[in-house]
């Protein structure tokens, strides 16, 4: 059972290479050293919003609560378009837009997700077959969406978010704290009989 | 019994499917290597700035030892990294599944769940690669001089 060592390392040595070669004339290569996923927070103002009552999907685009009027729309449409990747929302924000009847996505499997979820939300499990594909496109990509996982510690959302980003969706939300800190305050869920 | 597991169409059987099955997984994460990297990063096993250097390397290695493996140059050698490298994606996969992890395997690509059905896999592939490390393959190879 002679084995060459001297090869082995060879061997790898010689994969090593040609993949950072290859890497480094490839279109798709990856950086050598990956930085931290870190998701924007939507701005606290947004969240501490007096006008809890009649905030709808504008006033949530709008950053700028107090300009006048007549600049909202050049506003709306100056965040939509910075609006390229998924933010992070939390707990008093997200309740305000499942009031205002944003949908929700559930990210999480199939047996959690009929175990219980937030009211309303649709469930579309980021490690799910393509059949989901279907209730996706259902759904309207110009529209805020939010999505969630069981709690601060799964990914899934934000992974979700950025395919729905891929997939033409322009406002999507990460609810960061998901289903578990939504249950423990008290807020509607589904739960089977 | 020894025999048996010597025996050199057992042994190239076994090399040629593992080493297809090494050539398929390389192309495929080499081709789409973010996928890959998210995959790593999925087990939260190691830290997040060595991920994209094993997304990029780990491919090339599973490729290199797969067609050198297929055309019987050094079995053993190769045979040993494929066997060093089973044995840690399926511990990788045992402690995910202990942590309640239902993640993309990142086995070939996207699309595998990881499971019991993927650690059996991955066993007897650990078992086959075992036997080409003991018994070498020396059966339908290209002569070296």
């Amino acid at each position: 059972m002679k084995i060459n060592l001297k090869k082995i390392f060879s061997i790898i040595l010689i994969a090593v290479l040609v993949s950072l070669v290859y890497n480094h004339f490839n279109g798709n290569g990856l950086k050598l050293i990956r930085n931290e996923r870190v998701l924007v927070w939507e701005s606290d103002s947004l969240a501490s919003n007096n006008r809890a009552d009649d905030l709808n999907i504008d006033s949530v685009l709008s950053k700028h609560k107090n300009e006048p009027a007549s600049e909202d729309s050049i506003n709306k449409t100056e965040v939509i378009e910075s609006f390229n990747e998924p933010k992070a929302i939390e707990l008093n924000l997200a309740y305000k837009l499942f009031k205002d009847g944003i949908q929700f996505i559930d990210a999480r499997s199939p047996e959690e997700f009929s175990e219980g979820h937030i009211s309303g939300a649709v469930n579309i499990p980021f490690y799910g077959s393509e059949n989901y594909l279907k209730v996706i496109n259902r759904l309207d990509k110009n529209k805020v969406v939010v999505t969630y996982c069981s709690g601060a510690d799964c990914d899934i959302s934000t992974l979700s978010g950025d395919e729905l980003f891929k997939m033409g969706f322009k406002k999507v939300y990460v609810f960061v704290g998901g289903y578990e800190e939504w249950r423990k305050n008290n807020f509607p869920v589904t739960k089977p009989k | 019994m020894k025999n048996l597991y010597s025996n050199k169409y057992l042994l190239l059987s076994i090399r040629l499917v593992i080493a297809f099955i090494f050539v398929y997984a390389g192309v495929e994460k080499i081709s789409d290597p973010e996928s890959f990297a998210l995959s790593i990063s999925n087990y939260r096993l190691i830290p997040t700035i060595t991920i994209n250097f094993l997304a990029i390397t780990l491919p090339w290695i599973e490729l290199v030892s797969g067609i050198l493996l297929l055309f019987g140059i050094s079995v053993k050698e190769n045979s040993t990294i494929i066997f060093s490298m089973l044995l840690i994606f399926t511990i990788g996969i045992i402690i995910s599944l202990f942590r309640g992890l239902s993640i993309d395997c990142g086995c070939f690509g996207k699309g595998t769940q990881i499971g019991l059905f993927k650690l059996g896999e991955n066993l007897l592939m650990i078992i086959g690669s075992f036997l080409l490390i003991v018994f070498g393959s020396d059966f339908l190879k290209i002569k070296s001089n």
